[in-house]
């Protein structure tokens, strides 16, 4: 005998015979609700997850830049400079100021030095002698004369060392020994990579300097040089080199090795010699 | 009178070779390493006797793990060498024998000084021992980053090119 069963116990197992597949669906869901609580309110396995679009959208949006941003950058940057052109200014200054007035102030100091000379006395009667009898303006040969090459630093170096034996200058502006060695190292090197052992590194460019290298046996002569250095110029330059050569260093055997007169014994030159001659040839030279 | 000499300083990377001029010419440190490209020129000019001075220019040359591809041209005329190996890392010194006896042939009679810098970061007990079993003779072992021997290392060396003149 079974026990009765009231109508509500009824209804109840007939709910249940029923709905049995709903309540399977119920539990799967309700299980999967559990499972993305635990991703998304675990940092871990949240960012497993999401990392991988981040970086993905991010590197498109990084790539897109230019494309989408960049008009809109300049455009910005276009205003910004029009309507605070002081702030821009102020901001940039800095960093370009100092390079302008770096600039400027030294080509003041030559053309000051030029002009210098140019306006002495001396200068102004020269000039008006030399307009009377070319028939050229004297503006004319000042401007001429404003654009000659000039002789602004003369180093003798020993050319394996480095090491500076004399030298002339029209200013004190560098440590001699250290541009001696430096000049040495970059001789060395691009004579080096063009392999090339017959051959000789003759000119270095140095925005308004270039710098002549005549090289010899045993020492190599390098000649700093402002203004116009044209053709005509290097060959006044390296006659100059050679004279100076000739009627000193070859005397001198410290310099120069004679195989002919090879028993003689080495004679060192004092310093101040040597640099008493350099004066002679290159101070008042004419390029 | 003053004289002026070439001096080289060479060894493998990063073993302080530019850092150990610094330390003499201005007594500076830094622990920013920056790599030495071709060759970097200095001058310190030493006084090793009352009124007497020499001139040392110091050609730091860049290092590298091969001695024997070092620039010829750089060498030439050199009057003093220094070569720096560094006393915590073995790759440095490992081959020191052979290193030097590659320098002597590129540089025959030419004053060699060998250093063993970093001496601050292994103890003095520890480099006894290394410097044992390796069988290795430092003419000086020196800290750029403390100063220690360097003015003494670059001062023996002027005293000999000093002689030698």
């Amino acid at each position: 005998m079974y026990p009765k069963m009231d109508e509500k116990d009824k209804l109840e197992i007939l709910k249940d015979i029923l709905l049995a597949d709903e309540h399977e669906f119920e539990a799967k869901i309700s299980r999967r609700i559990e499972q993305l609580e635990q991703t998304v309110n675990e940092r871990e396995k949240l960012s497993e997850k999401v990392d991988p679009i981040i970086a993905f959208q991010l590197q498109e949006f990084k790539e897109s830049i230019p494309e989408n941003l960049g008009p809109t950058i300049t455009e910005t940057l276009r205003k910004e400079i029009k309507i605070n052109k002081d702030v821009v200014v102020d901001a940039l200054y800095p960093i370009l100021g100092k390079m302008i007035k770096k600039y400027v102030a030294q080509e003041m100091k030559l053309l000051s030095d030029k002009m210098n000379n140019q306006l002495s006395f001396l200068s102004i009667g020269k000039r008006k002698f030399r307009s009377f009898f070319t028939g050229k303006k004297e503006e004319e040969l000042m401007m001429d004369d404003l654009a000659t090459a000039r002789i602004q630093q003369v180093l003798l170096i020993e050319k394996d060392s480095g090491i500076l034996k004399a030298s002339f200058s029209q200013s004190d502006a560098m440590d001699e020994e250290m541009v001696s060695g430096m000049l040495t190292a970059i001789k060395s090197f691009v004579e080096d990579a063009f392999n090339q052992r017959d051959q000789n590194l003759e000119l270095i460019e140095y925005e308004l300097y270039r710098i002549h290298l005549q090289s010899f046996a045993t020492h190599y002569v390098a000649v700093v040089i402002s203004g116009n250095f044209v053709l005509s110029a290097k060959n006044k330059l390296q006659d100059i080199i050679f004279d100076f050569y000739n009627s000193f260093m070859a005397m001198n055997l410290d310099l120069v090795f004679e195989t002919n007169n090879a028993q003689k014994s080495i004679v060192p030159v004092p310093k101040s010699r040597v640099e008493r001659e350099l004066a002679k040839y290159f101070g008042n030279a004419k390029l | 009178m003053q004289s002026s000499k070439k001096v080289v300083v060479l060894g493998h990377f990063g073993v302080g070779k530019t850092s150990l001029i610094r330390r003499f010419v201005t007594d500076t440190f830094s622990d920013n390493y920056k790599v030495t490209i071709g060759v970097h020129i200095t001058k310190k000019v030493v006084e090793i006797a009352v009124d007497s001075t020499i001139s040392l220019i110091l050609w730091d040359l860049e290092g590298t793990d091969d001695i024997q591809s070092i620039r010829q041209s750089y060498l030439l005329g050199t009057h003093g060498a220094v070569f720096v190996f560094d006393i915590s890392r073995p790759s440095t010194f490992q081959h020191l024998n052979e290193d030097l006896q590659l320098v002597a042939e590129k540089m025959p009679e030419v004053p060699l000084m060998v250093v063993g810098n970093k001496s601050d970061l292994v103890e003095d007990a520890e480099l006894k021992n290394l410097l044992q079993a390796q069988e290795l003779t430092v003419d000086f072992l020196t800290s750029a980053k403390t100063g220690s021997a360097v003015n003494e290392l670059f001062l023996k060396l002027a005293t000999i090119l000093s002689s030698d003149a």
